[in-house]
């Protein structure tokens, strides 16, 4: 038996690259497993450099061979950093995806001189197979995670969806409910209000008539008649109450209409008909609103008005977008908690119609900025605020197919416009005859 | 099995680690071109819960890699997570390091100063060996008793390089067999 020749030919049937090389880089000797795939015999390549035959991966292999001379260790090349040192390519040409040999190389020294290497054998090793799979199975796992992350924010989606129907039907149940106290309130409202015109009519006549009869018996002259005169109205306090009743009729009156004023607004804001469609002026929406958030504001709040004439109507749900003036405005009173200034605006730009709302506040910090519009996103105390009257709002403005923009400067305030088609979006328009 | 190690054994074992240590550190040193400066070599018998005491801390990087030959066993390499751009540097990376050249790099690394110490250790002993290629190693989930074995000898080294808040702890682990092995060789030599 040949030993030799044995050796040889189990050199060249190993599933590895072997390369014996010395300290200048010269190829002593290849197997097969080269020779097949760069075509050239180890008899061709024998003395010539290694780093000549590779220039592309010269650099590194010289790095990885120096460091096996000078520490006289061996030294390893990883194909999850190194992926295709020799350019290989993989033993799947048929069936395969075509690609580079996956490769994990050893750099071993074999031969020494005293204390020093003088040969280095180079093993290759193909991990196409174990490569290809660990790549799918990342990849596998990437797409896994990918898809958990959709679903999660899907069901985000989904329960931010079902919050905002949840306020937007506890809102539409306020409104109800409003329109019919504000109908039930309507009747008894217009009696008690006519009534007291009568009144204060009816009262100014009995006035007239007293004075009248005072003037008859004064023309009298009568001592006696003049003295029970007298008496009689001072004890009634007739003065005070000659005086007193035209300014209580009157305060009467005021409070009435005010009462009346209201009830309006509220049947303004709460119109039954939730969804409806139709073209309405924003800026009488908003001070409609205005009335409903009144006494949040009456007391604390100066209210400066800035509003362009002429503004077209827009096509747009109005009570949907009194909700929104509704939240801006509770939003700016409870930033203000002690005195403020609040400004609001309305102004055309182009094809649309913009409504500003702003505070001076303590605004805004530039880290609740980008989450101002997330449901449940709240800085006041659990059961003050739930959060979800940006949310909302956000979701009625893109609705309408406008923009909700927000600004804030903290320490001086905040401001929150919106800006609405005027032709209303797209898809109303085209729905509608 | 009840090992047990006499002070003159340390003792003989320590200087040979010490001069194999010296020779690894010098031809590294050579390698990167940086001056690198060695602890005393610690040499101790420790059971498997003090030994997962290596473990126990976020500094470092680990690797690992096995050895087979005449004595068998472990090389724990430490590597500082402080300063591990510098050595990249030093090493002709590109910086900074992405996280496939970071682990390139660790690797390497680990590969050349267990590799030196170990071959240091073995020519020092006349106890040739072959070490395999380093892998990370995620040590933190082991359990002390999951390990198979009830005590282990560490002989343990510290580089430090100079200039640098990198360093690294070399730990080289023999199974018991191993131990009794290398014990005898340095009765002979402390007989000699
Ligand atoms: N004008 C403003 N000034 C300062 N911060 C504001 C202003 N408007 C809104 N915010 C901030 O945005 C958060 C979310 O407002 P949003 O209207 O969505 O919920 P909320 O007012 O907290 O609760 P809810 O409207 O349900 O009562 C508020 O908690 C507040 O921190
Ligand atoms: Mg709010």
């Amino acid at each position: 038996m040949d030993l030799t020749l044995l050796h040889e030919q189990l050199h060249n049937r190993l599933p590895l690259g072997i390369c014996l090389l010395n300290a200048e880089y010269q190829v002593l000797y290849w197997n097969d497993f080269f020779s097949d795939r760069t075509g050239q015999s180890s008899a061709t390549v024998q003395g010539k450099s290694l780093l000549e035959l590779f220039p592309q991966q010269a650099r590194y292999l010289k790095k990885k061979i120096d460091s096996v001379f000078v520490l006289s260790n061996a030294s390893f090349s990883y194909w999850e950093h190194q992926p295709h040192v020799f350019p290989f390519s993989s033993s799947r040409p048929i069936t395969g995806e075509e690609t580079l040999m996956y490769q994990n190389i050893e750099f071993l020294p074999v031969e020494w001189a005293g204390e020093s290497v003088h040969t280095i054998c180079l093993v290759v090793q193909d991990v196409t197979e174990l490569a290809s799979y660990f790549l799918a199975e990342q990849q596998l796992s990437a797409r896994l995670e990918q898809e958990h992350a959709e679903l999660k924010a899907l069901n985000d989606k989904l329960s931010m969806a079902q919050n905002q129907l949840l306020q937007s039907e506890k809102m539409a149940a306020v409104g109800q409910l409003a329109a019919g106290v504000a109908h039930e309130i309507n009747n008894p409202i217009g009696f008690i209000s006519s009534n007291l015109q009568t009144l204060q009519d009816y009262a100014a006549r009995l006035l007239k008539l007293t004075d009248f009869y005072e003037k008859v018996i004064s023309k009298t002259g009568n001592d006696a008649y003049l003295a029970m005169q007298r008496d009689t109205q001072q004890r009634l306090q007739f003065d005070f109450v000659r005086q007193d009743l035209p300014e209580l009729l009157s305060e009467s009156i005021d409070g009435i209409e005010r009462v009346t004023d209201i009830v309006k607004n509220l049947k303004a804001f709460s119109h039954v008909d939730n969804a409806h469609w139709q073209y309405a002026n924003l800026v009488e929406g908003l001070e409609n609103t205005l009335k409903i958030a009144a006494n949040q504001l009456k007391y604390k709040v100066e209210i400066h008005r800035d509003y362009a004439a002429d503004l077209p109507e827009v096509y747009c749900q109005p009570n949907q977008i009194n909700q929104v003036f509704l939240n801006l405005l509770v939003n700016a009173a409870q930033a203000m908690e002690h005195k403020g200034h609040l400004y609001l605006r309305a102004w055309q730009q182009g094809q649309s119609v913009c409504v500003e709302v702003r505070d001076t506040g303590p605004g805004i910090a530039p880290e609740h900025m980008k989450r101002l519009f997330e449901p449940f996103f709240t800085t006041k105390p659990v059961g003050s605020g739930t959060g979800l009257g940006l949310s909302l709002s956000y979701s009625i403005v893109q609705k309408h197919q406008g923009e909700i923009d927000v600004h804030s400067v903290p320490g001086s305030g905040a401001s929150f416009t919106i800006m609405l088609p005027v032709a209303g979006p797209a898809s109303a328009a085209s729905a509608v005859p | 099995m009840n090992l047990q190690l006499t002070e003159l054994q340390r003792d003989a074992l320590q200087e040979l680690m010490n001069i194999s240590m010296g020779q690894a550190a010098n031809a590294l040193a050579q390698l990167i071109d940086a001056k690198i400066s060695l602890s005393i070599p610690k040499i101790s018998l420790v059971a498997a819960a003090e030994f997962q005491q290596i473990f126990s801390t976020d500094q470092y990087w680990f690797t690992r890699q096995s050895f087979l030959g005449s004595v068998k066993g472990e090389v724990l390499t430490l590597l500082a997570r402080a300063g591990i751009e510098t050595v990249g540097g030093l090493l002709h990376y590109a910086l900074p390091l992405d996280e496939r050249s970071e682990k390139e790099l660790l690797l390497e690394l680990a590969n050349i100063l267990a590799g030196a110490c170990l071959r240091g250790f073995s020519t020092q002993l006349a106890l040739p060996t072959k070490v395999s290629m380093p892998t990370l190693f995620q040590a933190a989930m082991r359990q002390a008793d999951s390990f198979r074995w009830s005590s282990t000898l560490l002989l343990e080294v510290e580089f430090q390089l100079e200039g640098t808040a990198f360093d690294s702890r070399i730990v080289i682990c023999l199974e018991p067999q191993s131990v009794e092995l290398l014990l005898e060789k340095l009765n002979k030599l402390l007989e000699d």
